[in-house]
């Protein structure tokens, strides 16, 4: 893309990239380390993680009023302006990955004095692991207005669904075995809960670049195969 | 997973481009001389009725010279001269054959700067009308009347009809200009930067009238701002170098053009 003709101009612009890239960065980080810190039951690691999230709210305020303001002075047009719209879309999904990795955090403040066996926790991880990764693809593709790399984390969010879906129902079978196990796996299923949102947000962040690199919105069901909204476990099933 | 273009449906707003309206103007194979210089390269392309067409493009582009040969306000200079065909109604203006007062009746032009005659705001609006028509007074009062309504400025200036034209206000001589047109009951108006000498204020009065006059006739503007075209018009020509890059609905122009050059410009990226 050539420069405007108006340098400062480019300066705003460059200046929304790099907020953006560094909220993703700090997202990214609050989700692994809320990630580690629930399998080690680490309590330091979760409160560093509750207070990175004061950075990605500060990171998302400026966002919005830099592109507000850059909407008020160079009333941007085509690419400008649909960068200007995506800078502001991506940096509020950012900052709701950045809210519900900080819940993770706070849920291991709750259950870290408990000793559950750590099997019950491998499934959340391996969750969390999906969509670690589905979250730096499309932070990559964001970066380099890459359509393909978008569509392929686009499709892939059905696989976490399902993947949600069957952790709900392992977390349920736990419960009933031992009662004792229900205040720990009501935790961790609201933990797997924010991970399976978690990749929501990127599945919209990917949405957004479709928007931002083709100027079109993705219509169509997106891939759904969260079926936990239906799920019973039935007592001694 | 099916991509839809979200500006057809939802961005088009209270005024979406008309593709189906019939076409008022085409223009075809339109080649423009200034002497030895090509100003104007195969144009071809159509002007729909009832529709704003805004005209853009940097300085020199051939916008101006396109809308001038609509109705021939070019060949007042001799060494001016244009090929190929612009048909309105069916007709071609460049015709030898054309009585141009009365196409210049049927396309009105409205200018940069505002050009009252050095008259009273009456016989400002009744010049043309007597030129053609033999009316009784009556008549050529509520001709006057009506098309000083039509500018929006029949409030303003109805208890001051014998003060001169050239007294009003910028904003209110340019719309003294609309009527004037207006009175002709033209079937096309032609703006050419008809806000760019005008104060804010002044330019939202010419755009809401602009998309009044929008319901009774085609309209043609060339602007150089770039905000004014996404709001007024229904569709936008992108011109560069006396060649037409790109003509599409305006909200498909400003907000994902196909051509590089149309996306440079409109971003300020032309260097």
């Amino acid at each position: 893309m050539s420069e405007h003709i108006v340098s400062s101009y480019d300066q705003d612009l460059e200046d929304l990239r790099r907020q953006i890239a560094e909220m993703g960065g700090v997202a990214e980080k609050m989700m692994a380390d809320a990630t580690v810190a629930l399998v080690r039951r680490d309590t330091a690691l979760a409160q560093a993680v509750i207070v990175s999230d004061k950075r990605l709210d500060v990171l998302q305020r400026e966002i919005e009023e830099r592109s507000v303001l850059l909407i008020a002075r160079r009333q941007p047009l085509a690419i400008d302006l649909r960068e200007t719209i995506s800078g502001i879309r991506v940096s509020g999904d950012l900052e709701r990955i950045g809210d519900l990795a900080k819940n993770i955090a706070k849920r291991v403040l709750a259950i870290a004095d408990q000793t559950q066996p750590q099997k019950i926790v491998l499934g959340v991880e391996h969750m969390s692991d999906l969509v670690q990764e589905q979250l730096k693809d499309v932070l990559d593709a964001y970066a380099s207005r890459n359509l393909d790399a978008a569509h392929d984390v686009w499709e892939r969010d059905g696989a976490i669904d399902a993947l949600y879906n069957s952790l709900f129902r392992e977390l349920l079978t736990y419960m009933m075995e031992d009662p004792r196990n229900i205040s720990f796996c009501t935790h961790l299923l609201f933990c797997a809960k924010n991970v399976e949102r978690i990749g929501d947000h990127t599945t919209n962040v990917a949405e957004t670049i479709h928007y931002l690199v083709t100027g079109e919105t993705l219509a169509g069901e997106r891939p759904k195969n969260d079926a936990s909204n239906y799920a019973t476990v039935q007592p001694g099933a | 997973m099916s991509p839809t273009n979200s500006m057809s449906s939802a961005l088009s707003g209270r005024n979406p481009a008309d593709e189906s309206a019939p076409v008022r103007i085409a223009v075809k194979d339109l080649n423009f001389y200034y002497g030895q210089f090509h100003g104007l390269k195969n144009v071809n392309l159509n002007f729909h009725d009832r529709q704003v067409t805004a005209l853009i493009g940097p300085s020199g582009c051939g916008k101006s010279t396109l809308l001038r040969t609509f109705n021939r306000i070019y060949s007042l200079y001799p060494e001016q001269r244009a090929t190929g065909q612009i048909l309105l109604d069916g007709q071609n203006v460049l015709d030898a054959k054309v009585d141009l007062n009365e196409l210049r009746a049927r396309v009105g032009m409205v200018f940069q700067k505002p050009t009252p005659f050095p008259m009273s705001i009456y016989d400002n609006v009744a010049f043309g009308l007597r030129l053609y028509e033999r009316l009784p007074k009556s008549e050529l009062d509520g001709r006057v009347e009506d098309a000083l309504r039509k500018a929006a400025l029949w409030d303003e200036v109805k208890d001051k009809m014998k003060q001169a034209g050239t007294g009003l206000s910028g904003g209110q001589q340019q719309r003294l200009c609309i009527a004037r047109s207006v009175a002709q009951r033209p079937e096309v108006i032609l703006f050419d930067e008809p806000t760019s000498a005008l104060d804010p204020i002044s330019t939202g009065r010419i755009e809401e009238l602009i998309e009044q006059l929008r319901t009774e006739f085609t309209i043609v503007i060339v602007t150089h701002n770039m905000q004014q075209a996404a709001r007024i018009s229904q569709f936008t020509a992108f011109m560069y170098l006396g060649e037409l890059i790109e003509f599409a609905p305006t909200t498909k122009i400003f907000m994902n053009p196909d051509k590089r050059q149309t996306q440079d410009y409109i971003t300020g990226r032309f260097g």
